[in-house]
């Protein structure tokens, strides 16, 4: 079964390599065939950086292959350079699989690092070994020697650190989604296009040696570095060579240029891969920083909740505590009362562990149709017992429903009008909050709270919904950022008015089907 | 001495289903209660005269359990504090004691947990108010004396014999010791050492 696995990828893998080998069998040097572009190594490296180095006799006897099917090489120089050639690819794949560990992936900035570390002197020593034999042998003149191995290196150098990522994509599953969640966006053909156009002008639209024009494919590929992080560059990277490639192929350039031009594309490379790298780091802390504001609003709604919940179970206590007094007085016709009361009480608790569990379970809340009139209502209630010198409720005659969890945006108004009665301390008697709604337009329902405070200035505006900031010196500075996480978790907003005095717009989208 | 039916428990939560049920407890164990909804309106009412225990919320509409309690004792009274909270807040509880509450406690709490703090806040104020009535009625007894007699009085507490008060006061020795009798009977007190003592309570 073992061989027959073994077999079958080596079945897969000869025939790629062959393919690949005589695809980029272009401008070759000399009687060895030493090309300015290299894939195939990348192949090997990958098949045995994933598969392991039992693939090193199947890479062996498929280079081997290659020399005579592909290069017509006399067997027995072949047999000795496919020796050196398929070990030095096996040390390369041993040495990543060893320093990439535990995952053979470029994902972060380290890992990329080590890679080029690894392949840049790799394939250097690789080319030394393969002309080093040529040399021995005979069949390569002391002036060739240099230059000679100067082309071979860089050849394999760009081949695999162009194609070897590539491989890495697309042997990962997530790697494959990520090609295909690509694939998807018209801005991806875009790209491509203007990634043609630009390899287009190089080779042919301006003229002349096309190392000249190259710098301008930088341009397209940092956009799509940009965009699309690292899997974005490594496609790109190889559109790029692809394109080289093929623009050699239609205008012959003999000699050192074409040198040249691949020790562009490999800084090319190297740029691109970078950005794309750092383009996911990116990505990734500000993943991080949305997940631990998720958990510290998960915080704060659990440290209100127990409030909420503790309430109605001190009352029930208290309730049960004198239902005990009554039974032990023998006053059991106000027992009844007290029942009932208890009653009322632990339904309030159950209801907030609901919306707990709700919570909890399903990362949010239950919504519900809830007329705007209401949360006003409770607005009202909220702001009744504050002290405030004046408040006001005012909105739209037949203000719609919006599909929203009651608890959470009664927090989110709750919380607006202390902070609107805390900012207006300085001024006692004085203070007034207007809470106001009204529809912006079919879909949205805007919810003013307006106070005269000092109000809050532009540069502040901003940072007053960043965590852990705060204007009060008891204050963990979550309210705000709390606040606005719940109403973007709602499909709306909350917004700050810089001015004179203070103003908080809260944004909620309309129930599509009100009654 | 007072009688413990003179103390209130004046309970100020914004929750009104914790008011009523505290009320009910609170009132069924034999305690006077009045409720109040916040802070202000319990200030706005408040007298100096009271006395009692005030059971509140740390966190209320406007001003806090802590603050209140502030305004109480800037206003001098020093009528006791319990705080109660849902919250569990540790540095709440710190500011509370800081601020010399009776106690802290945090909800939900047993009647027991409440009550016991409740007896030591009356206990807190029985002492307080027996101390204020001693005072209140020595004054009373005071006032009772002839401002001749209180010459007397001021020249024996300080320890002087009937014979120098009576070179003091240009009086005969044996006036002095019928104004000491008198006094005595007045302060209803039965010797010099009672005498010293109720003058300088």
């Amino acid at each position: 079964m073992k061989l027959l696995r073994y077999l079958r990828d080596a079945a897969v893998f000869a025939p790629c390599y062959l393919l690949l080998d005589w695809v980029s069998y272009i401008h070759p040097l000399g009687p060895f065939n030493i090309t300015p572009w290299n894939p195939q190594p990348a192949l090997a490296i990958a098949w045995m950086l994933l598969g392991g180095l039992v693939h090193a006799p199947a890479v062996f006897a498929t280079i081997l292959l290659a020399d005579l099917v592909v290069r017509s090489v006399p067997l027995g120089v072949s047999l000795v350079t496919a020796l050196v050639l398929s070990a030095g690819y096996a040390g390369l794949a041993y040495g990543l699989r060893v320093l990439l560990r535990p995952r053979p992936d470029l994902h972060s900035l380290r890992q990329l690092t080590l890679f080029i570390a690894l392949v840049i002197p790799g394939s250097a020593l690789i080319a030394a070994g393969f002309v080093g034999v040529l040399f021995a042998l005979g069949s390569l003149g002391p002036a060739d020697a240099l230059p000679a191995w100067l082309r071979f290196w860089v050849g394999d150098a760009v081949g695999v650190l162009v194609t070897a990522p590539l491989l890495l994509v697309v042997a990962d599953g997530a790697g494959r989604r990520s090609f295909a969640a690509m694939a998807r966006r018209w801005e991806t053909y875009a790209q491509i296009a203007l990634l043609a156009a630009t390899l287009w002008l190089i080779f042919a639209g301006l003229g002349g040696d096309p190392s000249h024009h190259f710098y301008l494919v930088f341009l397209p590929l940092i956009w799509i570095a940009i965009r699309h992080g690292l899997g974005g560059a490594i496609a790109a990277v190889g559109v790029v060579q692809l394109g080289v490639v093929l623009g050699i192929h239609r205008h012959p350039i003999q000699g050192l240029p074409i040198i040249e031009l691949q020790a562009l594309v490999a800084a090319l490379t190297l740029t691109a891969l970078y950005l794309g790298v750092m383009m996911d780091e990116r990505q990734r802390a500000t993943e991080g920083l949305k997940q631990s504001l998720r958990l510290a609003t998960a915080g704060e709604m659990a440290g209100a909740i127990a409030h909420e919940v503790n309430q109605p179970l001190t009352a029930l206590t208290n309730y049960a505590r004198s239902g005990q007094m009554l039974l032990a007085a023998g006053r059991t016709d106000e027992l009844m009362g007290v029942i009932e009361r208890m009653l009322a009480e632990a339904q309030r608790a159950s209801e907030v562990v609901r919306r707990l569990r709700d919570f909890f379970r399903e990362g949010r809340t239950r919504l519900e149709r809830v007329p705007v009139v209401e949360l006003l209502e409770s607005a009202r209630r909220d702001a009744q017992d504050s002290r405030i010198g004046s408040f006001a409720v005012s909105g739209d005659s037949g203000l719609p429903y919006v599909l929203v969890d009651r608890l959470q945006i009664e927090l989110v108004l709750r919380n607006l009008i202390r902070n609107a009665a805390e900012a207006m301390d300085g001024a006692p008697g004085a203070g007034r909050i207007d809470v106001s709604a009204q529809c912006d337009d079919a879909a949205h329902v805007r919810i003013v709270v307006r106070d005269n405070g000092p109000g809050i200035s532009a540069a502040r505006r901003a940072k007053v919904f960043e965590p852990f900031v705060s204007g009060k010196p008891t204050g963990m500075g979550l309210g705000l950022a709390v606040s606005r996480a719940i109403a973007e978790a709602h499909g709306g907003s909350l917004d700050a008015m810089p001015g004179g005095h203070g103003e908080f717009h809260l944004v909620l989208p309309v129930e599509a089907a009100h009654a | 001495m007072p009688e413990r039916g003179s103390l209130v428990v004046y309970v100020v939560d914004d929750d009104a289903a914790i008011r009523d049920s505290l009320a009910l407890m609170i009132g069924l164990a034999g305690y006077a209660t009045r409720l109040f909804a916040d802070a202000e309106s319990f200030l706005a009412a408040f007298e100096p005269a009271w006395s009692g225990c005030v059971v509140a919320d740390l966190r209320l509409p406007g001003l806090s359990g802590v603050e209140l309690q502030a305004r109480i004792r800037e206003r001098g009274s020093s009528i006791p504090f319990v705080i109660i909270t849902a919250h569990g807040d540790v540095r709440a509880a710190r500011d509370a004691f800081r601020a010399h509450a009776v106690d802290f406690i945090e909800k939900p709490f047993e009647d027991v947990q409440l009550r016991a703090a409740i007896d030591s806040a009356f206990d807190l104020e029985s002492a307080r108010l027996e101390d204020a009535e001693l005072r209140r009625v020595d004054t009373a007894k005071l006032a009772r004396l002839t401002p001749r007699e209180r010459e007397v009085l001021e020249h024996a507490v300080n320890g002087s014999h009937a014979k120098e008060i009576a070179a003091a006061l240009g009086i005969s020795p044996r006036t002095v010791e019928v104004h000491k009798t008198r006094i005595m009977e007045k302060l209803e007190v039965r010797n010099i050492a009672e005498l010293v003592r109720l003058r300088f309570r």
